[in-house]
């Protein structure tokens, strides 16, 4: 009897381990709308980058669970999206480019917004998928350099391949990161389809990375002396900057004509997802210009909610890092469709070295 | 090798409780995902690299390319590297521990482990932060006179090594630890009282004798190094990809899970192969057990 | 006076040997001694050393994020090591001793996960997990654990039993005890060091682990080394080095107090017999 009991037991247990653990039952919405209000939210964004005071709150004031979990790489979200995992969450960020083909491929949920008012503070013109997403900050992607150590004044991204600047330059990662600023150099468009533009953004790029010391942490480098010269956002130049503080010598690169990318991180509903009603109300809550300021203090990125930039703090708006002049003088990621594959190839050839 | 013919009879209730777990463990969570792999190796790609189920062989193809060749022979190069240190680091350390009592053996075993339990990230993140421009190992250096600028360790091939091996010595100190701790004093006391030298000794007893151990060694030391991915990224600053990073690429940033499959499949074979001439060449009997 | 020479010989070699573990212990330990002094400093990321802090410190008793997920972590490890040292290590002991149809697949099996790069496998399981409905949480991460843990403690303890005869355990079933006691009285306490090093190796594969608990995971908990892995990105807060100090001082402590208490017992029982 005593076996039996102890067998079930155990039975019971490790069913409870496959139905995933600390899970409580939580109430999620009906169509009806006569339905609980959810006490869940289930978001996946990047780490550092909301304030955990401005969560806290939101919690108390609805009465709910925030869970978030962290990605390390775009491609985590994606994954997610695309091949499963998706459904358990509410609120996932993801960048720009890729909203095309998601939403073509059905994998996002449209949003109701006439549960976001505040969703109106946000710059029409940093705004793709209007009806599938919410922006939340963004990212310029520029070169900052110590103006006492780089052995170059850097005017543009041609300026990077200088020999000078070997084993200088701290860079971050990614194709489509890296083939645009060479395209550009190079006068092409950045999101080019185009084979032989894109051989040749190769050949420039192999002298580029004859000038890097490491891809990823580009401020971690910049600020220890390992590199004089960053490729990075805007958002790590002002954590670097600030760290500094009064031995602050970074300086942006004070580019003439070549422009610089723009991406953003967005906040898309993943199909299936549980808690939409209080997902509607984050999104409600983060595009609040008060709520996004006090965030803005904490994290202080560049923001499409023009309300929110208005109502932030001096040190924001004072930023050094954000002090150049031709942030009209931007592109963004565009999906490329089936280039992608060429990007990758030459992208991979670049990394395995001759 | 009578024992083993009279246990030979089919003993199904012992065989089962004790071969089945794992069996079907195996069967459930190997096999099948396996299996899925080689599938989607033929499949096409979609639009997010996902898997499109079409027959194609076009994954096959892209691994004709040049590079994934060059890749490949560089990543066994540095893994060949990296487990012969290990190896002839490794030996010796084993040695002294199993010659220990067994409390102080299993206590300094733990001491080996307990860097381990902390986070492999965090930790490669240290060799940097040490041998950076401005860390201390440079501070010394200028401050003794030793060198008139800093150096630059970071991001070498040389600190790569290092993070190799340290990452990797318990897989190999480990299982060789095992084997060499069941050698029995006797034997090298018998072998002593013969007259044999003690480098006769450990050629013709101690090493061969414990020689699963260090085949063991070289299987969890060789093989995850040419997967691993994590030591190259930090260490090296990401300049350089070995077939780790290009596996882990297709599954992450590049995108393109059939071609990632197909590489898998690659893997599997070129280490199979690796692995089937190197027994033959050494006359193991430990890749089934006998 | 040879025998003199010989115990000259053996210190020599000892000393000799206590000298290289020491530095190889050295090297093993030194990432973990800038781990520990880097909790101490003053920067939002561990860059460089700004200045000394305890802030991190009281930080973390605030943080119930990060001490969480080590607490995620060190319950999935310690499952996934019993679990896997108790297939592995049955499973081993059965594989050398019987044989059945399909064993040398098993065999081969075995060796897949240590072949292909975790990442695939991790892909392959989220995929099958999906398809047949499978939530993914704790239970899912602990699969993936134990299909790596497994084979890692199948090898190892096979390295420990080979070439290892029966008489001992026939010689058990003899003189009267079953497969289980004979199991549990004879065979496990002679394969003890293998058990141990499998246990220690299965432990440290899944407290470490990124890729599979990344990939596997729901969206409740993180696991300590996937929240690490996110903030790459951005740079780890020293915190988490905290953290790490503060396990790794319990650990010490630990192992501090076990032998205390033994050599107090040790001592204890030594006047008990003088008595």
């Amino acid at each position: 009897m005593k076996k039996i009991i102890s067998i079930l037991l155990t039975m019971v247990l490790i069913m409870g381990l496959f139905t995933g653990c600390g899970g409580t039952k939580t109430g999620s919405t009906v169509e009806s709308g006569k339905a609980a209000p959810s006490t869940e939210l289930n978001i996946y964004m990047w780490q550092q980058y909301i304030s955990d005071d401005l969560i806290a709150k939101f919690e108390k004031e609805n009465n709910a669970k925030v869970n978030l979990s962290y990605m390390s790489d775009n491609a985590d979200a994606i994954t997610k999206l695309t091949a499963g995992g998706g459904q358990e969450y509410d609120l996932i960020m993801t960048c720009d480019a890729y909203m095309e083909s998601l939403v073509e491929g059905g994998y996002v949920e449209k949003i109701n917004f006439e549960n976001i008012p505040n969703a109106s503070n946000i710059n029409e013109a940093y705004w793709t998928a209007k009806e599938y997403c919410v922006p939340y900050l963004m990212n310029y992607i520029y070169v900052v350099y110590n103006k006492d150590t780089s052995p170059v004044e850097i005017k543009s991204y041609n300026d990077l391949i200088n020999p000078a600047l070997k084993g200088q330059i701290a860079t971050i990662d990614g194709a489509r990161n890296l083939f645009p600023i060479a395209l550009v150099a190079l006068g092409y468009d950045p999101n080019s389809t185009d084979e032989k533009e894109i051989a040749e953004a190769y050949e420039w790029l192999v002298k580029y990375n004859e000038n890097v010391v490491a891809y990823g942490n580009a401020e971690q480098n910049l600020t220890n002396g390992t590199a004089s010269v960053a490729f990075t956002y805007d958002g790590n130049a002002s954590w670097a900057m600030s760290e500094l503080g009064d031995k602050n010598n970074l300086v942006i690169a004070d580019f003439e004509k070549d422009p610089v990318q723009l991406g953003f991180d967005l906040y898309v509903v993943p199909k299936g997802a549980k808690h939409v009603d209080l997902a509607e109300k984050f999104l409600n809550y983060i595009t609040d210009p008060k709520v996004m300021a006090a965030n803005l203090i904490e994290y202080p990125y560049s923001c499409p909610n023009d309300a929110a930039v208005e109502a932030a703090s001096d040190a924001y708006k004072n930023d050094p890092a954000r002090d150049f002049d031709y942030k009209q003088n931007v592109f963004f990621q565009e999906d490329v469709g089936e280039a992608i594959t060429i990007y990758n190839d030459y992208y991979q050839k670049l990394k395995v070295g001759e | 090798m009578n024992n083993k013919n009279i246990l030979k009879r089919k003993m199904t209730l012992p065989a089962l409780a004790m071969a089945g777990p794992v069996s079907l463990w195996m069967i459930l969570f190997v096999t099948l995902p396996m299996l899925y792999i080689i599938y989607i190796s033929f499949m096409s790609r979609g639009v997010f690299g996902d898997v499109v189920y079409e027959f194609s062989l076009e994954s096959y193809e892209t691994l004709l390319d040049a590079t994934y060749f060059k890749v490949i022979v560089k990543s066994i190069k540095a893994a060949l590297i990296t487990t012969g240190l290990c190896l002839l680091i490794g030996y010796p350390f084993a040695y002294y521990i199993a010659k220990k009592p067994k409390e102080v053996a299993s206590r300094l075993i733990m001491l080996i482990m307990i860097p381990f339990w902390t986070n492999s990230l965090m930790r490669l993140n240290s060799w940097l932060l040490l041998f950076q421009t401005s860390g201390p190992v440079n501070k010394v250096l200028l401050s003794t006179g030793f060198i008139d600028t800093p150096m630059s360790f970071v991001y070498t091939d040389g600190l790569v090594l290092v993070g190799m091996i340290t990452t990797m010595l318990p897989f190999a100190v480990l299982p060789m630890y095992s084997s060499i701790e069941k050698l029995s004093n006797s034997l090298l006391e018998a072998s002593a009282d013969l007259g044999a030298s003690r480098r006769t000794t450990f050629f013709n007893i101690t090493l061969p004798l414990t020689f699963p151990g260090i085949f063991s060694s070289i299987i969890l030391v060789f093989i995850p190094s040419l997967g691993i991915y994590t030591v190259t990224d930090m260490l090296g600053g990401g300049k350089v990809l070995y077939i780790g990073n290009i596996i882990k690429n297709q599954f992450g940033a590049i995108r393109n899970w059939p071609l990632g499959a197909a590489l898998s499949v690659l893997l599997i074979v070129i280490t199979g192969l690796l692995i089937f001439i190197y027994t033959r060449f050494a006359n193991i009997e430990d890749m089934e057990v006998v | 006076m040879s025998i003199s020479k010989k115990q000259k010989r053996k210190k020599f070699e000892d000393t000799i040997g206590a000298i290289y573990s020491i530095a190889i212990y050295t090297i093993l330990y030194i990432p973990v001694v800038v781990m520990m002094i880097f909790s101490f400093n003053n920067q939002r990321y561990n860059y460089y050393w700004n200045g000394f802090t305890t802030q991190w410190y009281s930080k973390l008793f605030t943080n119930s994020a990060v001490i969480g997920s080590l607490w995620y972590s060190i319950v999935i490890a310690v499952l996934a090591t019993v679990i896997s040292v108790a297939i592995g290590t049955i499973g081993a002991l059965g594989l050398k001793k019987y044989e059945f149809r399909g064993k040398k697949f098993i065999n081969n099996m075995l060796y897949i996960p240590i072949i292909v790069p975790e990442i695939v496998m991790a892909v392959a399981l989220l995929i099958i997990f999906m398809k047949i409905g499978l939530a993914l949480g704790m239970g899912t991460i602990l699969i993936g654990h134990c299909t790596f843990c497994i084979p890692y403690a199948v090898v190892t303890i096979k390295g420990r039993i080979s070439g290892d005869g029966y008489s001992l355990e026939e010689a058990s079933m003899d003189l009267g005890a079953n497969r289980i006691q004979t199991f549990l009285n004879v065979t496990l306490p002679s394969i003890m060091p293998g058990v141990m090093s499998a246990a220690f190796l299965s432990f440290t594969l899944s407290i470490d682990d990124v890729v599979m608990s990344n990939m596997l995971a729901g969206a409740k908990n993180s696991t300590l080394p996937v929240l690490i892995l996110s903030m790459n990105k951005s740079g780890v807060t020293p915190d988490v080095n905290a953290l790490t100090t503060i396990m790794i001082l319990v650990i010490v402590l630990a192992m501090i107090l076990n032998n205390l208490i033994k050599y107090a017992l040790k001592k204890r029982n030594k006047a008990e017999a003088t008595i």
